[in-house]
């Protein structure tokens, strides 16, 4: 599967929600989308492309604006592929994948408390690796190592 | 009867780390589970944004322990295509011994853990005993028994010691009859079949829904494996089986991981011939100093001078002892990754507990979740 095929495949589903299919090495390629079309991007790629298989759901914070990622699998192409969008920083949310991929329900959870993305109608958006009541996000880039900061640590359970 | 919810952990023998199983049992039955991690959180994808390429290594040792070397590789493979650079090819080979070797001492680990949990305790004894051989084989070439450090940008740090394929030789020829004696004191076990066979049904459409990956996997039948699905390093070089078994249940997962240790050995016997016969750099000579080649020419580049790369994006899957693991790398240019990701295959295989746990006996939890194999190190981060 080629970059071109995926474009494709793709374009005539998600029609503006798509901006593009990149080569990416060791995959098969990198599909930039507007988030408006994430839960069709989702589908079409699970149901009609076959990558029934999420590996991880990762964010970047790149000041201007957050990048979240999700890796993909498909057994029967034997290849990974990468969805990639661009979220406003001051208003960084997009639709969940753990409706389509059960397995992204806890990186979601992850990417939410690290990078401070909202993921809309996840079933279950806790904290994962720390602890509840912990307002800051540490991997932005606004959160700098070597400035300790205070805080009270609630108890997770009520 | 009333329900409640108990905590198993973060303290209990049956976590092999730091995390807590939240349980809701009625009487002896699970009806819910709620895994509850973060006690090993260490910021491990933050810290790597402070540091040079290759002090990330000294992190990866430690996100897991039991499989430090397994980790390096897969974030090492992850750093040289985001800055494109190319090992040699003697570095490739002394790589996947060291990644082979990790496996089999991973899955001792595991198997001393887990027997223990289901009641037999001399198998403990022996896969501690057997591991410590090949911890020695590490600490002769790296120095270390646990938190190695070993692989570097572009190669490897050094070379193999003298007379270290030999010992490796003799290493591979004691293990091998072992596994047949390991076999025998668990299969051979009516207590071990009592507490593993039929539990934790996992099967093959469950595993990928919920993202699980490794021997939990290939217990269902599903004959996936990175090293021969999409071979990294030079896996396409050697010659060995993946291990499946169909009954994706404990048992299942002990006969993967079983079958796992004798298609390591076999890799290994490959790659320590080649080693025998093709001796070479194992670092590449295009690395500058300051990437921490110790005997690279110093060239142009002095020791702090820094050096700006083209800006790229890494991204590696290996198969590590736990299961697929994933790394992306975003190189900005700097001297520093501008992030790093990590997927770690225990995160997604823990975050299907529920599927997996449901249904069966208080009693059950420990055999299953041994199976499972967790490492919380590299699932926390």
């Amino acid at each position: 599967m080629q970059p071109a095929d995926l474009e494709r495949a793709l374009a005539p589903k998600l029609g503006a929600g798509l901006i593009g299919v990149e080569p990416f090495e060791g995959m098969a390629g990198r599909v930039r989308f507007h988030r408006e079309a994430a839960l069709d991007l989702f589908r079409t790629v699970r149901e009609d492309l076959g990558f029934a298989h999420l590996s991880m759901v990762g964010g970047i914070d790149w000041v201007t604006h957050r990048e979240v990622f999700y890796v993909v699998w498909s057994d029967d192409a034997n290849q990974y592929l990468v969805l990639s969008t661009d979220l406003p920083a001051e208003d960084a949310h997009v639709e969940s994948a753990s409706g389509v991929w059960p397995s992204a329900n806890w990186h979601e959870r992850e990417t939410w408390e690290m990078v401070d993305v909202t993921f809309d109608h996840h079933p279950d958006l806790r904290h994962l690796l720390v602890p509840d009541g912990y307002v800051f996000h540490p991997l932005l880039r606004s959160f700098k190592l070597h400035e300790p900061e205070e805080l009270e640590v609630k108890s997770r359970h009520v | 009867m009333s329900e409640m919810w108990i905590n198993m952990g973060p303290q209990h023998p049956m976590t092999h780390g730091l995390w807590n199983l939240r349980v809701r049992i009625d009487g002896e039955t699970v009806l819910d589970v709620d895994p509850e991690m973060g006690y090993l959180h260490r910021g491990i994808e933050k810290i790597s944004e402070d540091r040079h390429y290759n002090e990330v290594i000294t992190l990866m040792d430690r996100t897991c322990y039991v499989a430090g070397l397994a980790w390096e590789h897969l974030y090492i493979i992850a750093a040289e295509k985001a800055l494109r650079i190319q090992p040699p090819e003697r570095a490739d080979y002394l790589r996947m011994m060291c990644e082979e070797f990790q496996r089999i001492g991973s899955h001792l680990m595991w198997y001393a853990a887990f027997v223990q949990d289901i009641g037999l305790m001399s198998p403990f004894l022996y896969g501690m005993r057997d591991r410590d051989l090949v911890l020695d084989l590490f600490q002769s070439y790296t120095g270390a028994r646990m938190t190695y450090e070993y692989m570097r940008v572009g190669g490897v740090r050094n070379d193999l010691p003298p007379g270290f394929t030999d010992q490796a030789r003799k290493v591979l020829d004691w293990l091998v009859p072992r596994f047949k004696e390991y076999d025998q004191l668990c299969l051979g076990s009516d207590i071990f079949h009592k507490r593993c066979d039929h539990l934790g049904v996992l099967s093959a459409s469950d595993c990928i829904r919920h993202g699980v990956t490794g021997p939990m996997l290939r217990s269902a039948g599903v004959k996936r494996d990175l090293r021969k699905n999409r071979p990294y390093s030079l896996y396409k070089e050697v010659d060995f089986d993946v291990a499946v078994a169909d009954g994706a249940d404990v048992t299942a997962r002990y006969l993967v991981r079983m079958e796992e240790m004798r298609q390591s050995v076999r890799i290994l016997r490959q790659v320590v011939d080649w080693l025998d016969a093709h001796p070479g750099p194992v670092m590449a000579e295009t690395v500058p100093r300051w990437m921490g080649a110790p005997y690279a020419p110093v060239g142009r580049e002095g020791y702090l001078l820094k050096r700006q790369y083209p800006k790229g994006v890494g991204f590696s899957s290996i198969e590590e002892p736990h299961g697929e693991a994933q790394a992306y790398v975003v190189n900005e240019g700097g001297e520093h990754p501008y992030r790093v990701k990590f997927r770690s295959p225990v995160f997604a295989n823990l975050s299907a507990a529920r599927t997996y746990l449901v249904g069966y006996h208080v009693a059950d939890i420990p055999p299953i979740m041994g199976s499972v194999d967790v490492c919380v190190g590299e699932c926390d981060r």
